[in-house]
C-alpha cells in the first residue's frame, strides 16, 4: 500500500497538451475517482500513473518513491480495465495466477491465494472457465481478483463498469468497494459516471481540459461546486448568469439581480466581480402560490409540467422569458401546479453564485 | 512521435532491412536491369525489341483477352452460384463449405493435368467420346485455359460476393418495396449497387491472377502465346546472357498488375459502402423442380472444382505404357518408380516448404505485431513493402531473385536458400493478411494487463500474445504450407539440378507426356496437402475457446 502524489505533471500528445501541471494527492488506502468527460485527459492521468504514458513534465511517486521513470511492470500496480483484458487462452484460475507466476511465488502458495481470491469474488466455482465462457460480471470480477492477488501498491480502474449493463454495475459497484476496503488499497477509479463517481468514492477529482476543476468529496461536490461546470457535471443545475455584489456582512454573503430583482445568495469559490453565475439545483427550489409574496421568490409562470413519480418537474418561464426547472419531492410537495399556473419560484438564500 | 527502441523499434529496423534486402533489392535490381545494355549503359533497347516484336504483342494481346474471358467466365459462374448459397436453402446445400478449402488446397498444376488426363488429345472422356464417333475440339490452347481456370478462379468472386450478400441489410430492399418499386427494380436499384464493389474488386484479383498464371498457361496454352509462358522462355533461353530483355517483359507485367491495383485503389474501393447493421435477409427454402435445378447447378460445379482430387489419384494407380494411360487397368508401377525410384522432388518439396513454412510465419507473426500493435512511421513503411510480392507474379519474382543473387556477396542461386527465399516472399502478404486478421481482436490492454501484472513487454509478447494467437498461427502455418508445397511459377525460374519440387516434377511429366508418372508426384502432393489439414481440423476441434 502507498500514498500516490502527482505533482505538476504535464503530458502533451502531438502539440495537444492533455494534462496541464496537474498536481493530487492521494493518501495511503484511499479510493479517489477522477470524474470527467470523455477527452479531459482522465484516462492519460491514470495511465501515467501505471506507466503507460510517460509524463513529459513533473513527477509522480508512490510514497516517497519517484517512479515517473519506472517500467510499468517494475511498479507493482494492479490495474483493472474497461474490456477486462483477460487472457482468452487461459483460464480464470491461470488468469488469477499469472501475476503470482511472474513473482516467481511458490506453487502451493499461488494455489492458496488464487482460490482465495476466486473465492472472494465469488467465482470458485468457475477457476476452469475460459473468459469466453463467462458472463461480462464474471469476466470483471476475475480481473478484480487478479489485480488484487498481487497485492499491489496502488489499484488503478479504468471504467471498470461501463461495458456492464446496468443492473450488473450495481452489483458490481458493491463487489469492488467490499475487496477494496478489505485489502485497505490505495484505489484510483476513472469514471465518466456521476453517479457512480459520487457512490463509491472517498473524493473526486473533477476534470476539466486537462486540470482539476475540483477536488472534493461527494458532498462538497454536490453542495458546493466551485464553478459552473462542476455544478453542471455532477448533478443538475440551474447556470444562470446573474450581475452580482458582495453584500458585506457575513463574508460569503452575496446579493445578486434575478429578473430585475433583488435576491440573497452565498458566494462559492474564487471572489466574485460584478457579474456571477447563480447555481440553484432544481430540487433546492420550491413553488409557492403568487400571492403572498415571500422574500427571495421571483414571479413566473408553468410552462410544463412532468409527473415523474417519486418526483415532479416544472418549467417555469420568468418575465424575462428566461426559463428555471423546479423538481419537488413527492414527499414534501405542499401544493401542485399546473401549466398556465401562475407561480412563485423561491430560491433558498444559500444557493450558490460563483465566479463568471 | 516518440520510438521505443528496446526491442520493437530495433525489431522493426531489421524486418525493414530483410524486407528492403529480400523484396525491394531485388525488385529494384529487375527494373535496373530493364533499362541497361550489355555493357551497362542506360539504354531502352529491351523495351524497343518488345514493342517491335509481333509475337510477343500477340502475347501481350492474348494475355489480356484471356484474363478478360476467365474474369468474365468466373462472374458468370461465381455471381449466380453466391447468390443461390446466400438466399435460398436447397437439398445439399452444406455441401458448399469445403469449397473455400478445397480449391485452395488443390494445385493449379494438378488441375491442369487431370483435365488433361480427361479431355486430352489421349483423354479418357476424348478417346470415349472418339469411340462413339464424336470428335471433342482440341482442348489445349483456348478452350482448356479458359474452362480450367474458371474453375480454378471462381471461389474468389464466390467468396467475396458471398460476404457481401450476408452483410447486406434486408431491410434496405424492403425499404424499397415500401417504396413502391417492384421486387425486381428494388433489386437492380437497391442490392446490385450495393454488390456490384465486391464484384468489381474479386474479379481485378481474378484478372491479375489470370494475367500472372504460368502452370495453366504453359500445360495447356502451347499454341497460344502468352505473357507469362514467353517470360519464362526469354529466362530459360538466355540464361547466363543478356537479362535486359527478361527484365523489360517482367517490368512490363508489373506495369499491368500496378495498373489494375491502382484501378482497384482509386476507383473501385471508393464505391464500397459500409453497412452499418447488416441483418441478411432470411433464406429461403425452395421446393420441387427448382430445388432440383439449385442442387444440379450448384452441385455440377462442385464436382468440376473437386474432380481433379479424384482424376489424380486413378491416375497414380492407373497402368501406363510409355504416354498411353490404360484406364482400368491397375497397377502401382508408377507410384513405385515416383516413390522408389526419384523421391528426391518430394523430399525437397518436403524440406522447402517446412522451413518456408517456419521462417515465413514467424516473420509474419512479427512484421503485423510491429504494424498493429507498435505503429510508427517505420512500421507503416514495413506494412507498405510486405504487400510488394502481390504485384508480382510468380515468374517474375524467380527472375528478379535469380538475377539478384547469382552473383555478389551472398549467392544463393543453386543453394535450397533460393528455394526457401522465394517460396517465403511470395507468399509473405498472404501470411501477414492472415496473422493480422486475429491481431487486429485482441485488445490492446491484455498486453497491459500482463505489464501491469509485472511481465516485461518481451515476455509478454511470449506469454500472452502468441498464446492468444495460436488459432491463427496454425491456420496461417497450414495455408503456408499448402500454398507454399504447390507453388510452381516462381520455383520453377530459381530451381537447378538437384533443388526439384513435386510440382516442378509434375510439369516435367506433364511435359514430356508422361501423365501416369506425373499423376503419381501428383498423388503425393495432394496427400502432402491434405495431411496437415485433416490434423489441424482435428487440433481445432480441441481449442474451442475464442478470443471474445
Amino acid at each position: 500500500m502507498a500514498s500516490i502524489t502527482i505533482d505538476n505533471v504535464v503530458k502533451q500528445f502531438a502539440n495537444q497538451t492533455v494534462l496541464q501541471n496537474l498536481s493530487l494527492h492521494v493518501p495511503d488506502g484511499a479510493f479517489y475517482t477522477l470524474l470527467g468527460p470523455s477527452g479531459c485527459g482522465k484516462t492519460t492521468l491514470l495511465r501515467c500513473i501505471a506507466g503507460f504514458n510517460e509524463p513529459d513534465g513533473g513527477r509522480i511517486l508512490f510514497d516517497k518513491d519517484d517512479v515517473t521513470r519506472v517500467s510499468t511492470h517494475h511498479r507493482d500496480i494492479g490495474m483493472v480495465f474497461q474490456d477486462y483484458a483477460l487472457f482468452p487462452d487461459k483460464t480464470a484460475f491461470d488468469n488469477v495466477a499469472y501475476g503470482l507466476r511472474a513473482r516467481k511465488v511458490p506453487k502451493a502458495e499461488i494455489a492458496r491465494r488464487v482460490n482465495e481470491a476466486l473465492d472472494k469474488v465469488s467465482l470458485l466455482a468457475l477457476a476452469d472457465r475460459y473468459p469466453a465462457q463467462m458472463s461480462g460480471g464474471q469476466r470483471q470480477r476475475v480481473a478484480l481478483a487478479r489485480a488484487l492477488v498481487i497485492r499491489p501498491r496502488v489499484l488503478l480502474m479504468d471504467e471498470p463498469l461501463s461495458n456492464l449493463d446496468a443492473k450488473m454495475r450495481l452489483q458490481m459497484r458493491d463487489v469492488i468497494l467490499d475487496l477494496v476496503r478489505e485489502a485497505g488499497i490505495t484505489t484510483v477509479f476513472v469514471t465518466h459516471d456521476q453517479e457512480e463517481a459520487l457512490a463509491m468514492s472517498d473524493r473526486i477529482a473533477i476534470m476539466d481540459r486537462g486540470s482539476i476543476a475540483q477536488l472534493g468529496t461527494p458532498e462538497e461536490l454536490y453542495g458546493t461546486p466551485v464553478n459552473a461546470y462542476v455544478a453542471d457535471f455532477i448533478g443538475s443545475a440551474n447556470v444562470i448568469p446573474v450581475p452580482a455584489e458582495s453584500a458585506g456582512g457575513a463574508a460569503s454573503h452575496v446579493r445578486y439581480q434575478l429578473c430585475g430583482q433583488q435576491l440573497d445568495g452565498k458566494q462559492g469559490g474564487a471572489a466574485l466581480g460584478a457579474q456571477g453565475i447563480l447555481i440553484a439545483r432544481p430540487e433546492a427550489l420550491s413553488l409557492m402560490a403568487p400571492a403572498p409574496h415571500v422574500p427571495n421568490a421571483i414571479a413566473g409562470e408553468v410552462l410544463r409540467r412532468q409527473y415523474l413519480g417519486f418526483k415532479t418537474a416544472y418549467r417555469i418561464r420568468l418575465h424575462d422569458q428566461s426559463e428555471i426547472r423546479v423538481e419537488l419531492h413527492a414527499g414534501n410537495m405542499v401544493a401542485d401546479f399546473q401549466a398556465g399556473d401562475a407561480v412563485q419560484v423561491l430560491v433558498p438564500a444559500d444557493s450558490r453564485v460563483v465566479a463568471a | 512521435m516518440k520510438i521505443n527502441w528496446w526491442p520493437w523499434g530495433f525489431l522493426t529496423l531489421l524486418s525493414l532491412v530483410l524486407l528492403l534486402f529480400f523484396v525491394f533489392y531485388p525488385l529494384g535490381t529487375l527494373f535496373v536491369n530493364s533499362v541497361r545494355d550489355e555493357s551497362g549503359a542506360f539504354s531502352l533497347s529491351g523495351f524497343i525489341t518488345l514493342l517491335q516484336d509481333s509475337e510477343y504483342l500477340l502475347a501481350f494481346r492474348n494475355t489480356l483477352v484471356l484474363g478478360v474471358s476467365v474474369t468474365a467466365c468466373t462472374v458468370a459462374v461465381g455471381v449466380p452460384f453466391a447468390y443461390m448459397v446466400a438466399r435460398y436453402d436447397f437439398p445439399l446445400k452444406n455441401l458448399v463449405a469445403v469449397l473455400p478449402i478445397m480449391t485452395i488446397v488443390i494445385p493449379e498444376i494438378i488441375v491442369g493435368q487431370s483435365w488433361l488426363l480427361l479431355l486430352g488429345n489421349n483423354g479418357l472422356v476424348t478417346n470415349l467420346l472418339a469411340g462413339a464417333g464424336i470428335t471433342l475440339p482440341t482442348f489445349y490452347g483456348w478452350t482448356g485455359m479458359v474452362f480450367s481456370m474458371t474453375l480454378v478462379y471462381y471461389t474468389y468472386i464466390y467468396l467475396g460476393v458471398l460476404a457481401a450478400l450476408r452483410g447486406f441489410d434486408g431491410q434496405l430492399e424492403e425499404a424499397g418495396l415500401s417504396l413502391g418499386t417492384s421486387p425486381l427494380v428494388t433489386k437492380l436499384r437497391v442490392l446490385v449497387p450495393v454488390i456490384l464493389p465486391a464484384v468489381l474488386v474479386n474479379a481485378l484479383v481474378v484478372f491479375t491472377l489470370v494475367v500472372g498464371n504460368f502452370a495453366l498457361s504453359v500445360v495447356l496454352g502451347s499454341s497460344v502465346p502468352l505473357l507469362s509462358v514467353m517470360t519464362y522462355n526469354a529466362f530459360v533461353g538466355e540464361m547466363g546472357g543478356s537479362p535486359t530483355l527478361q527484365s523489360a517483359m517482367s517490368v512490363v507485367s508489373i506495369g499491368i498488375v500496378a495498373i489494375v491495383l491502382f484501378f482497384q485503389k482509386r476507383v473501385v474501393e471508393r464505391k464500397i459502402y459500409t453497412m452499418t447493421q447488416g441483418r441478411a435477409p432470411a433464406v429461403v427454402r425452395v421446393r420441387s423442380g427448382a430445388a432440383v435445378f439449385y442442387t444440379l447447378s450448384v452441385g455440377v460445379i462442385i464436382v468440376l472444382s473437386m474432380l481433379p482430387l479424384l482424376i489424380v489419384f486413378v491416375g497414380a494407380f492407373t497402368e501406363t505404357s510409355g504416354p498411353v494411360m490404360r484406364w482400368g487397368q491397375w497397377s502401382l508401377s508408377s507410384l513405385e518408380r515416383a516413390l522408389r525410384g526419384a523421391p528426391e522432388p518430394i523430399i525437397n518439396s518436403l524440406k522447402f516448404a517446412s522451413m518456408a513454412t517456419v521462417v515465413g510465419v514467424a516473420f509474419a507473426v512479427l512484421v503485423s505485431y510491429l504494424t498493429i500493435k507498435k505503429r510508427n512511421p517505420f512500421t507503416q513503411l514495413l506494412d507498405y513493402i510486405v504487400v510488394l510480392p502481390l504485384t508480382i507474379s510468380g515468374t517474375v519474382l524467380g527472375i528478379a531473385l535469380v538475377q539478384t543473387f547469382n552473383t555478389g556477396w551472398l549467392v544463393l542461386a543453386g543453394t535450397s536458400g533460393i528455394m526457401v527465399l522465394c517460396y517465403t516472399v511470395r507468399r509473405l502478404p498472404f501470411a501477414v493478411r492472415n496473422a493480422s486478421s486475429t491481431l487486429f481482436n485482441i485488445s490492446d490492454s491484455i498486453e497491459e494487463a500482463s505489464i501491469s501484472l509485472g511481465v516485461s513487454p518481451l515476455k509478454t509478447f511470449f506469454k500472452v500474445l502468441l498464446p492468444a494467437m495460436k488459432a491463427s498461427i496454425i491456420s496461417a502455418a497450414i495455408l503456408m504450407w499448402v500454398t507454399t508445397i504447390s507453388e510452381l511459377s516462381a520455383s520453377i525460374v530459381v530451381y537447378t539440378g538437384g533443388l526439384e519440387t513435386m510440382p516442378i516434377a509434375i510439369f516435367r511429366q506433364v511435359d514430356g507426356g508422361r501423365l501416369g508418372l506425373a499423376s503419381a508426384y501428383g498423388a503425393a502432393l495432394v496427400s502432402v496437402i491434405l495431411l496437415p489439414i485433416v490434423v489441424a481440423i482435428k487440433v481445432f476441434r480441441i481449442n474451442l475457446f475464442s478470443s471474445k
